[in-house]
C-alpha cells in the first residue's frame, strides 16, 4: 500500500449511452481518513464509487487502489455499503452473515465469533437465528451495515448509510465509522445529508452535475468561506435583521437565525443597530457557514 | 472459485430445507402410488356380493361351457381378438348362475315369472338365450341395473367365447386345433449391429423416451426456480452487494449448479422411490406368474443417458437463466419464457423422424443443435450407433452453448442492475451484452 493514499482518481470519466455520468474527475483519498463525496442526487457519485469497488469499468482515466490497479482480488479489501441494498429475506441473520463474508473470501470458524461480536455491538444479539422478513427496517439496515464491515475491510464505503434510521442508531453507527478510522481504516461517506456529512467527515468533494466543483479538507474550505455568518438569538429588532444593505441572506429556525452578512457590511454595525433597535440579544456569534450553505450556494452558483 | 462454492452452498442449502422442497418430494411419489393404486382398490370393492343371473337356455348347449368361462377363467387374460380394456386386475362382478329350464318356444309365461323374481330382488337379471342362437348369435339381457357396463360386458365376452368353442366342436374341430388357433402371435424385435452382434434395443429405446420425459419435467418444475433464482436479487436489492465481491458470471454460474444440484437431488429421492414401486411391482406380478423384467441395457448406454440427460437440461436450464437476467420480476419472466417451452416440444417430437432414419443428414444435423442434440442424439446411439465423435462434438457443442449463453446472461444481468431495474427489450440486451 503507497503510504497514505488509499484511492485515486486520475481524470476518469463514464457515460451510459449519451448520459455523461462522471465527467473528467480526479481526486484523492487518504488513508486513515474519512472523505465524503457529496452532491445532490444524479450527481455522479453512485457510479464513482461503482468504479471504486470494481463493478462498473471507466470509459477513460486511471483508477488506483491501495496504490495499485484495481483487480477482483482488491475487492476482497473493499467493504461496500450500496444505496441499493437489502437482505435474502428467508435467509437467518447468521447466516446472512457468514454468506457475505465468504464471499469476501472470509472463511473458517473465527467468522462465527467476529459475527456474534458485531451483532453485539449494534444490540441485535437475540435476532442472530431469526430469518431477515422478520427484522424492522432500520434492524434490516444495521445487518447491512455488517454484511460490510465484518471481513475487516481496508477501505469502507458507505452510499447514504444512515437513510432512515432513528437518531439512537445514526448515533451508533457513525461511533462505529469513527472508531473504524481510529483502527486506521479509509472510509469514503456518500451523502447528500450535510450535516451528518459535517460531523464526521476530514475531506470532501462536491459533485455536480457529473463534475467536481471542489474538492479538499473540510477545514480548509470552510475557513476559505471566512466567517461571514451570524448566529442571532434576540427578542424583537427584526427590522434590523431584513435590511438588505447589512444581511443579505437570512434564515429563521426555531428560536435561532442565522445571517449572512452582506457584502461590505460590519458585524459590529448589525450588533450596535440590534442594541439600538431595544433588542434583547441571547446570543450574537460569528460563525462558520455550515456545509449546507457552501452546498448550496456553491450548486446554485455552478447552475 | 470459492466464491462460486458460497454461491453455489447458499443456494443448494436455503432451497433443500425450505418447507416447499420436502413437502414436494414427500408428495409427488406418494400421490403418483395413490393414482395407481386408488383406482385398482375402488374397482376391486365388490358393493354387492356376486351378481345372480338366471339363464334361459333354448339351445341346451351353452349354459355349461358359459358357466365354466365364467367360473374357471375369472381371472385369465381375456380374449387376445378382442382386448378388453379393463385388463384382468380389474374384475367386474362375480356371476352367479342358475338355469332355469326352457319351457317350449315360446316363453311368454316364463319371462314374466322372471321378472317377477327380478322385481322381488331374487336374482340381478336374466339371460335368455333363444333356439337359433347358435346361427344368429342374439342374446337378450335383462336386468335392473343397465349402468353396470362392465358386468354385462364381461358376460358378453364369456357367452362369446362359449358360443365359439361351441360352434368350433359342431365343426368337427378337434381341441387341440382348437387351442392352437387362438394361439397369441409374439413378436421379438431383435437388432442388427454394425458388427453383426444381435440384442435387444427396445429396453433402451423406452429408456430413450423416459429419459427425454424427465428432462422435460425437470425443465418444465426447474426451469422457473431458475429464472426466480436469477431474479432474487433484482427484487430484494442484493445484486449491488454481490457485485462488489463477485463477478456476475460466477454468481450466475454458482446460482445455476446450486439450482440444479437440487433438482438432482429431488429427481434422485423420486428415482429411488420409484424404482422401489417398480421392483415391488416386478415381484408382484412374478409371484402371480407373469413374466417381467427390467429390460438390459448395455453399460455404455446409461453413461449417455446421464450425459445427455444433464445436457439437454443444462441447455435449457441457461435460456431460463438467460431470461432471468433479462427481466425484473418473476411474472415478466414468466410470460417471456413461454417460447422455451415450445421449443422443448418441438425438439422433443424430432425424435419421431430420428428414429425411422438415424443414419440420414438430417438426424446428423438435429443431433448436433443444441437444443435437439440431446433426445436426437439418444435415439440415435440406442438405434444405429453414430460414430464416437459425432458423440463427443455433439456434447462439446452443447457444453460450449451452456457455457456461451451463461455470459452472455451474466452481462446483460450487470448491465440491467447498473440501468436501476429496467427491463431490457431483445435488442437493448444485445447492445447491453457487448458494451458491458
Amino acid at each position: 500500500m503507497t503510504r497514505g493514499i488509499t484511492v485515486q482518481l486520475n481524470r476518469v470519466s463514464k457515460s451510459f449511452g449519451d448520459f455523461t455520468a462522471v465527467k473528467d474527475l480526479s481526486l484523492t483519498v487518504r488513508a486513515g481518513r474519512v472523505f465524503g463525496l457529496l452532491g445532490p442526487n444524479g450527481a455522479g457519485k453512485t457510479t464513482t464509487i461503482r468504479m471504486i469497488v470494481n463493478i462498473t469499468a471507466p470509459d477513460s482515466g486511471k483508477i488506483e487502489l491501495f496504490g495499485g490497479q484495481i483487480n477482483a482480488a482488491l475487492q476482497d479489501r473493499i467493504g461496500y455499503l450500496p444505496e441499493e441494498r437489502g437482505l435474502y429475506r428467508r435467509m437467518k441473520v447468521v447466516d446472512q452473515l457468514r454468506f457475505f463474508a465468504e464471499l469476501k473470501n472470509v472463511h473458517g470458524k473465527n467468522v462465527e465469533a467476529k459475527i456474534d461480536e458485531w451483532l453485539a455491538r449494534v444490540k441485535l444479539s437475540e435476532w442472530k437465528y431469526k430469518r431477515s422478513m422478520e427484522l424492522s427496517k432500520g434492524m434490516q439496515q444495521k445487518i447491512q451495515f455488517l454484511t460490510a464491515v465484518l471481513h475487516d475491510p481496508d477501505l469502507l464505503i458507505l452510499d447514504e448509510p444512515f437513510s432512515g434510521l432513528d437518531p439512537i442508531n445514526v448515533e451508533l453507527l457513525k461511533e462505529i465509522v469513527l472508531d473504524l478510522k481510529r483502527a486506521g481504516k479509509t472510509i469514503i461517506f456518500s451523502t447528500h445529508q450535510m450535516e451528518v456529512a459535517e460531523k464526521i467527515c476530514d475531506d470532501i468533494c462536491l459533485l455536480n452535475r457529473s463534475q467536481k466543483v471542489f474538492a479538499g479538507s473540510l477545514r480548509e474550505i470552510k475557513s476559505s468561506f471566512g466567517r461571514n455568518s451570524v448566529a442571532v438569538r434576540c427578542e424583537g429588532g427584526d427590522g434590523v435583521l431584513d435590511d438588505p444593505a447589512l444581511v443579505s441572506k437570512l434564515v429563521r429556525h426555531a428560536d435561532e437565525a442565522q445571517a449572512l452578512l452582506a457584502e461590505g457590511a460590519d458585524a459590529q454595525v448589525l450588533l450596535r443597530r440590534l442594541i439600538d433597535s431595544g433588542a434583547k440579544i441571547g446570543r450574537f456569534e460569528m460563525v462558520e457557514p455550515s456545509l449546507n450553505d457552501i452546498f448550496i450556494t456553491k450548486v446554485t452558483e455552478n447552475a | 472459485m470459492r466464491k462460486f462454492l458460497a454461491v453455489l452452498k447458499r443456494e443448494y442449502i436455503q432451497r433443500v430445507r425450505a418447507r416447499m422442497f420436502i413437502v414436494s418430494t414427500i408428495l409427488l411419489p406418494l400421490v403418483m402410488s395413490l393414482f395407481g393404486i386408488v383406482p385398482a382398490v375402488i374397482l376391486s370393492i365388490d358393493a354387492g356380493g356376486p351378481m345372480r343371473v338366471a339363464v334361459v337356455d333354448q339351445t341346451g348347449k351353452i349354459y355349461t361351457r358359459l358357466e365354466q368361462e365364467l367360473v374357471s377363467d375369472e381371472q385369465q387374460p381375456t380374449d387376445q381378438s378382442e382386448p378388453m380394456r379393463t385388463g384382468p386386475d380389474m374384475p367386474g362382478r362375480a356371476f352367479l348362475l342358475q338355469q332355469v329350464a326352457a319351457v317350449g318356444p315360446d316363453a311368454g309365461e316364463q319371462r314374466q315369472q322372471l321378472e317377477a323374481r327380478l322385481r322381488n330382488k331374487e336374482i340381478d337379471g336374466y339371460l335368455i338365450l333363444p333356439p337359433d342362437f347358435m346361427r344368429h348369435g342374439k342374446a337378450e339381457f335383462f336386468n335392473n341395473n343397465p349402468g353396470d357396463v362392465l358386468t354385462r360386458r364381461i358376460l358378453q365376452q364369456a357367452l362369446n367365447r362359449a358360443v365359439r368353442e361351441q360352434r368350433l366342436i359342431e365343426a368337427k374341430v378337434d381341441s387341440e386345433t382348437r387351442q392352437g388357433l387362438f394361439q397369441p402371435v409374439e413378436m421379438q424385435s431383435v437388432k442388427i449391429g454394425a458388427s453383426g452382434e444381435e440384442r435387444d434395443s427396445g429396453g433402451s429405446f423406452i429408456l430413450v423416451f423416459g429419459v427425454g420425459f424427465i428432462m422435460y419435467l425437470a425443465i418444465l418444475m426447474y426451469g422457473q426456480i431458475i429464472l426466480g433464482a436469477v431474479i432474487e436479487e433484482k427484487e430484494t436489492r442484493i445484486a449491488e452487494i454481490l457485485f462488489s465481491s463477485v463477478k456476475p458470471f460466477t454468481l450466475m454460474m454458482g446460482k445455476l449448479v446450486g439450482v440444479s444440484l437440487v433438482a438432482l437431488t429431488q429427481l434422485a429421492i423420486w428415482a429411488t422411490a420409484f424404482s422401489a414401486f417398480a421392483l415391488y411391482g416386478v415381484n408382484l406380478l412374478e409371484s402371480r406368474g407373469l413374466k417381467a423384467s427390467i429390460p438390459g441395457i448395455p453399460f455404455a448406454h446409461y453413461v449417455y443417458f446421464a450425459l445427455f440427460f444433464l445436457l439437454g437440461y443444462f441447455i435449457y436450464a441457461t435460456i431460463y437463466a438467460l431470461v432471468g437476467s433479462m427481466v425484473t420480476t418473476t411474472q415478466e419472466g414468466g410470460q417471456l419464457a413461454m417460447p422455451i417451452i415450445l421449443i422443448l416440444v418441438v425438439s422433443f417430437y424430432l425424435f419421431l423422424p430420428v428414429s425411422r432414419s438415424p443414419d440420414s443428414s438430417f438426424s446428423f444435423w438435429v443431433s448436433m443443435i443444441p437444443f435437439s442434440a440431446p433426445v436426437a442424439m439418444l435415439v440415435r446411439i440406442v438405434t444405429q450407433t453414430p460414430p464416437f465423435w459425432q458423440i463427443a462434438l455433439s456434447l462439446l457443442i452443447g457444453f460450449a452453448t451452456v457455457v456461451s449463453i451463461m455470459w452472455i446472461a451474466s452481462r446483460i444481468y450487470r448491465v440491467g442492475m447498473l440501468m436501476y431495474g429496467k427491463r431490457a427489450s431483445i435488442p437493448e440486451a444485445l447492445r447491453w451484452a457487448r458494451q458491458a
